[in-house]
């Protein structure tokens, strides 16, 4: 007992010595000079921001030309949009012509594009005109109160009317702006309207629900930051959009961005003219000297987080959400540097992971107030939080685990292959990954462990998968998704055997071939039942959430009127597959790389012919 | 002039090549691309109540004059249609009841005013579809009132044209796509400038220009041709391509121009960070640092490169958008010509 803590202070000595010795050198590479240049930038780039925040950049100046009369009645309309352009009508070059009497419009798409933005022009031009009126009741004679109200069996109306809504974060405090236009009905907690003072609809908001267009959907008050209820003019009413998630994805992402380019450097530096060589003599293990050098970026990262939650208002939870996002960023961006073999693949395989970190995290988000599927990502916590909402542990735990899991693993691959034969000789990256695989693997047991350990990234992509497919038809992508799941899984499941057959570390026999596919699929159908966490953040109700799992047997249990032996077979029916499979794969392994390709493509199809099997018969 | 540099600038191709970092990048962009206008015909399909073809149906109740006005108005919105209740209560039953997908319930007010309750199912991709019908209809009914009200106005409102149909991902392939896909390869060129010459002074190869017969010079020469030749490239053929997929590009002579001077400044700016901070941590947040200024700075102009490259790729940009190109190109070739005097200064044997 205390031969173990005294070697785990040990460790976390050597693990601070090292985080320690990072920090410094990395502060010896920046002069004061190169600071200070980098700190203006940083501040006028953050002017530049503010100000084009604050000014309205309009990516669609002057889009499209119209020709019109200056003493045309439409003429301020025009002028005033910063989408159309006025011209003379005597102009050839233009997409719309309004006269007296009518409006000829090119016919091209580009012409139909102007006249819906001159309609639109119009529109927003007649709102701020009626905002100007000394006659309020008779400028907006229409006042509408929108609540959401959810239709469960049985459940009494109302159940969401609850004033969340509006008090948020950012700069939703303003309350009540429109309230005082009255409401008929009684429920008056998430009646706030935009943020103006003035005694009715807000044409402000009105104005900007017009102009809004495709570039930034329409975002209407302030309350509809988080969805909430809205009342106000018609023109003030849109549907639920969580602008913040967009905004704090950003927020909260972008700084990580530079940490990761910091840190893959620094990983970089230390393989470029076996730099690191002295290192790994040392009497320190890798994992000590990768925990050490992560650790002054982990830190950083947190700090960062705790800023800006702090800055927005968000609380723990916001954080604890967070800082596994900047972990599995710091993970994926130290393999990436472990694998790459200039600065310049580097650069390739950061921007890599945070652009599909971000499509990870940011997608989902969007959907906070739509379907549970929005808890794949964190950032849905951090939203709800602000939203001053409390949050299940499970569903805490289902947004968190796979990330944090992932981040582990990636973790374990790269230490790994931080050694000699790895870091300082250059080979391809798809060879170092098998080689990071191969690592893991000692004997025949390995195979179902790492088959196990896949899972985080297998829930990870076919959550990714649903996201992304989430908006289209339900016909059309529950064969697609069937077929995503079938590539995903079968790849978990084979590759590893794959990079122990190419290493020779087993026989490429018919005997050891089985062995390894049926370790592997018992590995992954363990592991797998680990996903049956989905169930608690309720993605079962929704069809694809289904789609994706039953093949995998969970939740088949709650299925009412079906025999003990059938459920007992539908439990047991993954494992035979997963076996199969993975038997067909590694039978492919074992005689080479274009074999493996051609099992796995027959691997994929028994899966897919499997799963659509499974959904159909539950269906 | 010639032979050293274009030599350097093959070297530096074949070894993004070899490295098939080349086809990341492309997957990359072709990514952020995807993933771009994922966003948009999801949410915009979302939003736009024409893409979606689905019937909804709106239960009315409340006074009964207003009634009759809020259904001839919610009469006029295609996809919509209204059915009278009698009373609140059984119009919620029949939401309830899934029978109707939403409920509007009129009263007169004191003032005069119509105040409609509006309770829209809670249900996500639905409830978008439900709420922008009911807006449409609802703007219909205010327009009607107002017009009824005219005599207490000072001023009258615009006619408003009938409505067209268009594409709503119109508006945004030209203004967020089309310059996404021409400035990414651009700030990559410079990422990969930062990266080559950061290398070079960390393995410390800059030493054997003592013993070879190129040039400092040559050799960042060869650098800025490689990488930012490589930006115009692949932004052309992403117009090619939106152009294959039925987007019409207008004036690609013009957006070549406009990327490779914009990749001139870009490559540049990257040369000259690698030189002064030649630690790659350090250079590449300075560039980073660096290409936002840029970015966000012109973005300021009146004439935004975003701008001018969407009015271009439309066809709607007039004399002024060319003079942009020809000052944008001509600040490029000046970058070039500065860094190069900066580099015939420099030692490259004194970095790192």
């Amino acid at each position: 007992m205390t031969d173990l803590r005294t070697r785990l202070v040990a460790h976390a000595r050597t693990v601070l010595r090292i985080a320690r010795w990072e920090v410094s050198r990395s502060a010896g590479t920046l002069d004061r000079r190169t600071a200070v240049i980098g700190l203006v930038a940083v501040l006028v780039a953050g002017g530049i921001a503010a100000g084009a925040a604050g000014g309205g950049v309009a990516l669609d100046r002057d889009l499209y030309r119209v020709g019109i009369a200056g003493d045309s009645p439409y003429y301020d309309a025009v002028d005033q949009s910063s989408t159309l352009d006025p011209r003379p009508v005597s102009d050839p070059n233009v997409e719309l012509v309004v006269s007296e009497t009518h409006i000829s419009v090119a016919d091209t798409q580009t012409g139909r594009a102007a006249y819906s933005a001159f309609r639109d022009a119009v529109q927003s031009y007649n709102e701020r005109q009626m905002a100007r009126e000394e006659n309020q009741s008779a400028a907006f004679p229409v006042v509408v109160d929108l609540q959401y109200r959810e239709r469960a069996a049985l459940v009494p109306t109302g159940s969401r009317v609850d004033g969340d809504s509006g008090g948020g974060g950012g700069g939703a405090g303003t309350g009540g702006g429109g309230a005082d236009a009255g409401t008929g009905s009684g429920t008056t907690g998430g009646d706030t309207a935009g943020g103006s003072a003035a005694d009715g609809p807000d044409a402000s908001d009105a104005a900007a629900a017009d102009d809004g267009g495709v570039d930034a959907p329409s975002l209407g008050g302030m309350a509809s930051l988080f969805g909430g209820d809205t009342s106000g003019s018609p023109a003030s009413i849109s549907p639920p959009f969580p602008f913040a998630s967009l905004v704090l994805a950003f927020a909260f992402l972008v700084p990580m961005n530079f940490v990761i380019q910091a840190y893959g450097s620094s990983v970089l530096n230390e393989r470029i003219n076996r730099r690191g060589e002295l290192l790994l003599v040392a009497p320190i293990s890798p994992g000590d000297i990768v925990a050490g050098k992560t650790l002054p970026y982990l830190l950083g990262t947190v700090a960062i987080t705790v800023a800006i939650a702090a800055a927005v208002g968000g609380g723990v939870v916001s954080v604890a959400a967070v800082v596994p996002i900047g972990l599995l960023f710091l993970a994926s961006t130290f393999v990436g540097a472990m694998f790459a073999r200039s600065f310049k693949e580097l650069t390739f395989v950061t921007v890599t992971v945070s652009v599909f970190l971000t499509t990870y995290t940011f997608v989902p988000a969007i959907f906070t107030n739509v379907t549970p599927i929005a808890l794949i990502s964190p950032l849905t916590l951090v939203v709800r939080d602000l939203a001053g909402e409390s949050i299940p542990l499970g569903e805490f735990l289902f947004s968190v685990g796979p990330i944090l899991l992932a981040a582990g693993v990636l973790f374990l691959l790269g230490v790994g292959v931080y050694r000699e034969e790895d870091m300082f000789t250059q080979r391809p990256v798809p060879l170092k990954f098998l080689d990071a695989l191969d690592s893991r693997i000692s004997r025949a047991r390995s195979v179902a462990t790492l088959s196990a350990l896949s899972i985080p990234f297998v829930f990870i992509a076919e959550l990714l998968a649903i996201a992304v497919l989430f908006v289209l038809p339900v016909d059309l992508t529950v064969p697609m998704i069937l077929l995503a799941v079938a590539v995903i899984e079968e790849l978990a499941k084979s590759l590893h055997v794959l990079a122990a057959f190419e290493k020779a570390r087993f026989s490429r026999t018919l005997r050891s071939s089985l062995v390894l596919g049926g370790l592997s699929g018992l590995g992954f159908f363990v592991g797998e039942k680990f996903t049956a966490i989905a169930q608690l953040a309720g993605l079962q109700s929704l069809t694809l959430g289904q789609t994706a799992f039953a093949p995998s047997g969970v939740g088949i249990a709650d299925g009412t009127g079906v025999s003990a032996l059938v459920v007992l077979g539908l439990f047991l029916a993954p494992l035979a597959l997963h076996a199969v499979t993975a038997s067909v794969t590694a039978l492919g392994a074992s005689r080479g790389r274009s074999a493996y390709g051609v099992a796995l493509v027959g691997a994929i199809a028994i899966h897919l012919v499997y799963n659509l099997q499974v959904v159909n018969a539950l269906g | 002039m010639g032979s050293p540099r274009l030599a350097i600038a093959r070297r530096e191709l074949g070894s993004l090549r070899k490295e098939k970092t080349i086809v990341l990048a492309l997957a990359i962009q072709l990514f952020v691309a995807a993933f771009s206008s994922f966003l948009v015909v999801g949410l915009v399909s979302l939003y736009d109540p024409g893409a979606a073809s689905y019937q909804v149906d709106v239960a009315v109740t409340g006074d009964e004059e207003a009634v009759e006005d809020l259904l001839r108005a919610v009469g006029t919105e295609d996809g919509l249609s209204g059915r009278p209740y009698s009373s609140t209560s059984a119009a919620m039953t029949a939401f309830q009841e899934r029978q109707v997908d939403a409920v509007l319930e009129a009263s007169t007010g004191e003032d005069g005013r119509i105040r409609v309750a509006a309770v829209a199912p809670d249900t996500g991709v639905e409830t978008t579809a439900v709420v922008t019908r009911l807006r449409d209809a609802l703007r219909e009914l205010e327009r009607n009132e107002r017009a009824e009200r005219s005599a207490f106005l000072s001023t009258t409102p615009l006619t408003l044209p009938p409505a067209a149909e268009s594409s709503p991902y119109f508006g945004f392939t030209y203004t967020v796509l089309v310059p996404l896909l021409l400035f990414l390869p651009v700030f990559i060129s410079g990422s990969l400038v930062v990266d080559s010459l950061t290398e070079e002074v960390a393995r410390g190869t800059l030493e054997l220009l003592r013993v070879a017969p190129v040039s400092f010079a040559a050799v960042v020469d060869g650098k800025l041709l490689a990488a930012g030749g490589l930006a115009p490239v692949q932004a052309i053929a992403w117009m090619l391509l939106l152009q294959l997929n039925g987007t019409a590009i207008e004036s690609v002579p013009w957006l070549f121009g406009m990327v490779a001077g914009l990749s001139a400044v870009v490559v540049t700016l990257g040369a000259a960070v690698a030189i002064t901070s030649p630690d790659r941590r350090v250079a590449q947040l300075l560039y980073s640092i660096g290409v936002l200024l840029v970015f966000a700075g012109t973005s300021l102009l009146p004439l935004s490169p975003a701008n001018t490259a969407a009015r271009l790729a439309l066809g709607t940009a007039g004399v002024g958008a060319k003079v942009a190109v020809a000052g944008l190109v001509f600040v490029g070739v000046v970058a070039l010509v500065g860094l190069r005097f900066v580099v015939d200064r420099v030692d490259p044997n004194e970095l790192g």
